[in-house]
């Protein structure tokens, strides 16, 4: 199966809620060490694409395979069946997510959020967990900020943490769900920032955006949708310099306009 | 006044019933009312709707009444309790209702995006619900859980009706030999009091510790 290659591959995916069809028949591969920026207008399906990589929702046709497993379902001699709890979990454990309102834990400190996984799923002793929960808040600048709560940090540092937490359980795959929309725009640059150092250090990244900038220098390949479908998709230089259909011109076009 | 001195040990054995049947009728409803407030969250109707209509009959049903039910109706059906038992048995079914509706709004507080980052770092359902869901719940509802424990202290008055020698029973056990009503009454409003400010006190304090904003 040459599907199995990419780290992640999308084929035929689709989606409904209720009688509205979200996404009609996805095929993306992404191989290790892309990072992918998908845009696209808003409801034209790229966070219901990127929720159903990580099977948040799921899909009800296609497949969504992750480093060589289907994700949230279970093929039997009879059809399909969807996949149970720590099968989900096995075939997610590959994928870190951030999201766009950061969903920090509030009750508990910026080491604990980063250390709770590695201690309850991996087993990690609570000293070497919080070493490393250390470690990757050292990597995204916030090493001084460990004992404090959620609360008291801006936006720009909890989207930080959140990375951090993600990292720190080893994804193999970034998935980012708007990671900045939430943001104050003077905030944006920090958390697209440590993104960047990791696209550098070669992680696998998925990046629904609306930064056109941040798409056209870090981005290895940018993927335009519209009504649930991919339109067009190639390196950000060829994308945006000589897009070919006449929806990405629109909207690039927009784009333009508005950041005038 | 030598007959009030004469009295405080009764007055001491009936604050301290009040306060053990309260506390372990309150445990219950606690207990009891976070498992209610999940069955209503639950995708099976055939676990939801039982819930919910339990939460209706104890909302409908004054104290007395489930009293009535377990202490001289329960032995119809083979069920022998003693005062004690039937009373933090009556008092913690009657206010998990109550509870179950606190805990109901505690849990649909918290963003569903916290368990969805739970989820995605592979804790399990139980994982999340113990570590992420639960205390955070019991922090938002801590004053709702507060004034809900006031009031079913104040409803173990009612327990007087199955002889339990609690509070209000002592207080109708000396003013019935005593032919003294306003001593004993007013001694008893003193102590209820007393047991409602110290309750207050501590939720504040709980309160001022354990309170969190959202991130």
């Amino acid at each position: 199966m040459t599907a199995s290659k990419a780290a992640i591959s999308v084929r035929g995916l689709q989606k409904h809620f209720g009688d509205k069809r979200v996404l009609s028949g996805i095929d993306l591969d992404i191989h290790a060490g892309d990072v992918t920026c998908i845009i696209g207008p808003s409801g034209s399906g790229k966070s219901t694409l990127l929720r159903s990589i990580a099977f948040l929702d799921p899909y009800d046709g296609g497949d969504v395979h992750v480093f060589g497993k289907l994700i949230g379902w279970r093929e039997t001699p009879l059809g399909r069946e969807r996949a149970g709890a720590r099968e989900l979990a096995e075939a997610r454990r590959s994928l870190g997510m951030v999201f766009q309102h950061f969903h920090l834990w509030p009750h508990m400190s910026v080491l604990d959020n980063v250390t709770l996984a590695l201690r309850l799923v991996h087993g990690v002793p609570r000293k070497q967990a919080e070493e490393t929960g250390r470690a990757m808040l050292e990597k995204v600048g916030l090493s001084t900020f460990a004992d404090r709560r959620p609360e008291s940090l801006s936006g720009g540092q909890k989207q930080r943490v959140a990375i951090a937490r993600a990292l720190a359980v080893r994804p193999k795959a970034m998935l980012f769900d708007e990671p900045t929309s939430a943001l104050d725009p003077e905030l944006v640059g920090e958390v697209l920032s440590v993104m960047k150092t990791l696209a550098v250090e070669g992680m696998t990244m998925v990046i629904v955006t609306h930064e056109m900038g941040f798409a056209a220098h870090a981005a290895s390949r940018v993927v335009f949708m519209d009504s649930g479908r991919i339109v067009e998709e190639g390196p950000p230089q060829t994308l945006f310099a000589t897009p070919k259909s006449e929806r990405l011109s629109q909207f690039l076009q927009t784009w333009r306009e508005r950041a005038l | 006044m030598s007959g009030f001195v004469n009295d405080i040990p009764l007055y001491a054995a009936g604050l301290a019933t009040t306060i053990a049947v309260s506390l372990l009728g309150i445990f219950i409803s606690v207990i009891v009312g976070i498992f209610l407030a999940l069955a209503l969250r639950s995708r099976f109707r055939l676990i939801a709707i039982p819930a919910r209509g339990y939460i209706e009959f104890a909302r409908g049903a004054p104290l007395a009444l489930v009293l009535f039910l377990l202490y001289y109706g329960g032995p119809q059906f083979g069920l022998l309790l003693s005062p004690h038992v039937a009373g933090i048995v009556g008092l913690g079914l009657y206010g998990a209702g109550p509870f179950a509706e606190i805990f109901r709004a505690g849990f649909s507080a918290i963003p569903k995006g916290e368990q969805e980052a739970a989820e995605m770092l592979g804790l399990t359902p139980g994982q999340s619900f113990l570590n992420i869901e639960l205390p955070q719940a019991l922090r938002v509802t801590l004053p709702a859980c507060v004034g809900q424990t006031i009031n079913l202290v104040k409803e173990s008055a009612v327990l007087s009706v199955i002889t339990l020698g609690e509070l209000t029973k002592v207080a109708g056990t000396i003013s019935s030999i005593t032919f003294a009503v306003v001593t004993p009454y007013l001694t008893i409003a003193l102590l209820y009091w007393a047991l409602v400010e110290t309750i207050a006190r501590l939720g504040f304090y709980a309160e001022r510790r354990f309170t969190v904003k959202g991130s």
